[in-house]
């Protein structure tokens, strides 16, 4: 699975890196860098859970 | 009174300024919702939109091109607009480039010894009574305290900022009389610009490790901000700084309080923190509401909104929405999959401080439930929360002090 972020959407809640630090991180203005592109089925569910919990829709999850 | 009823259905209209709205927002917001998504202001013309439902609310603030923040008829005793607050895009986003690094969460992260420090030494303060105005000693100092060090102004000056923000936000006139309100808040606003402008020569000619000598320090295409737009930012910081996380804990821990199963929760399990935070947050929506101002004619709901309108754009109601969290969205649940509240705001425009709110937030609902035994707001007691940002005016807590740890 892929997650798929839109830089243009995201306005740096920090859910993302908070709920799932080892496949986000921040930037220096708080935004969100992907740093796991393709996630393993083991850690689909953290991938879900930021996916699930972004204020601005910012990130998918593609099968 | 029930808080539904300052829902009007059959003039479309509503009132969420009551201090029992305050109190129990959520049967008004429901109502709101269902019954009126978009409604007028009680006692004001056509021309003041309030949105409730949690789709109209993210689209609100998605859309500046629409809904703008350039508030010029808002008069909170500014001369100009706040810094980065009432600044459209794409402007806005050249002052965010450079004030958010400044609040983003590694440069946040680094306080959180020291607000850990600063949470134990309030709660050794009243440890030993078992009772405490948890407002009043915890509340106000602990986010205050920690503002106040990063941007380098001076603790003992404390009450003179706090009164200038509660000029500003909450004005004590009598009900409704807004000449008053509006002749307090230039005075205020008026005292704040001139402090600020000591404050900025302070910082030109002895630069400091402060948030405010950052913003001198900064620069946006090459060239520093004016001085202008520093005080256009301390203005806000004021307001910002020194209000909203004192509600949240406010509203927080009176909830807590009440609930003794979830305080223990917390205390049996430090790891659901950062949920519960979200939950608190989300149920509570200390901000009730953010405002607009159209500038693009947009219908919404059948009501069409004009260019100049007012809009109130009701976080709290959005956070509590059915549609998009579920039959649960009355309850506190740390379970909850899908948490998408909008109690920082959201497009653009998100709280610029909400890194920093939520690791106070964090911290002290960590120490407040590692250190003190089950407590409850005390007998008789009752609990004032104010309009539009929900501050507690004083919540007393008693708990056993023996059991303190």
């Amino acid at each position: 699975m892929r997650l798929v972020f839109d830089a243009e959407a995201c306005v740096g809640h920090g859910r993302c890196y908070a709920l799932a630090p080892e496949l986000f991180d921040a930037d220096d203005q708080g935004h969100c860098v992907v740093l796991v592109e393709v996630v393993d089925a083991a850690q689909a569910d953290r991938a879900r859970q930021a996916v699930n919990n972004c204020p601005e829709e910012a990130i998918r999850l593609d099968p | 009174m029930d808080p539904s009823a300052a829902v009007y259905p059959e003039q479309r209209a509503a009132n969420p300024y009551l201090p029992e709205v305050a109190a129990d927002p959520l049967p008004f917001y429901e109502r709101l919702r269902r019954e009126c998504p978009i409604a007028n202001m009680e006692g004001l013309d056509e021309g003041t939109h309030i949105i409730s439902r949690y789709e109209d609310v993210k689209f609100a603030l998605k859309h500046p091109e629409i809904f703008s923040s350039d508030l010029v008829a808002v008069d909170i005793g500014q001369d100009r607009p706040l810094i980065p607050l009432q600044v459209d895009p794409p402007e806005h986003a050249k002052y965010r480039r450079v004030m958010d690094p400044q609040l983003g969460p590694s440069v946040i992260g680094h306080l959180e010894d020291e607000m850990r420090k600063l949470a134990n030494e309030l709660i050794d303060g009243f440890a030993g009574r078992g009772a405490v105005d948890f407002h009043a000693e915890f509340s106000v100092p602990y986010p205050c305290t920690v503002f106040l060090q990063l941007t380098g102004l001076p603790l003992d000056q404390l009450d003179q900022f706090l009164t200038w923000k509660d000029n500003i936000i909450r004005p004590e006139v009598d009900f409704g009389d807004i000449e008053a309100a509006t002749r307090v808040r230039h005075e205020t606003g008026k005292a704040m610009y001139s402090y600020f402008e000591g404050v900025i020569d302070d910082r030109l000619a002895n630069p400091g490790d402060d948030i405010i000598t950052r913003f001198v320090q900064a620069e946006i295409d090459g060239q520093t901000m004016s001085r202008e737009e520093i005080l256009d930012i301390c203005y806000l910081f004021i307001l910002g700084g020194l209000d909203t996380v004192t509600s949240t804990l406010d509203c927080s821990i009176a909830y807590l309080a009440q609930h003794a199963d979830r305080q223990r929760q917390l205390a049996d399990d430090p790891s659901l923190v950062p949920h519960a935070v979200e939950e608190l947050l989300r149920l509570h929506t200390p901000v009730m509401q953010v405002l607009r101002v159209v500038v693009t004619e947009h219908e919404m709901h059948g009501v069409t909104m004009r260019p100049g309108d007012t809009v109130m754009v009701m976080l709290g109601s959005a956070d509590t929405d059915v549609d998009e969290f579920g039959h649960t969205a009355d309850d506190y649940d740390l379970q909850r999959e899908v948490n998408r509240h909008l109690a920082f705001g959201g497009g653009p425009h998100r709280c610029l401080g909400s890194h920093l709110a939520r690791l106070e937030l964090k911290v002290a609902l960590e120490e407040l439930h590692r250190r003190l035994p089950a407590y409850a707001v005390a007998e008789g007691a009752t609990l004032d929360y104010s309009p539009g940002i929900r501050e507690i005016a004083s919540l007393p807590l008693v708990f056993d002090p023996k059991a303190v740890a």
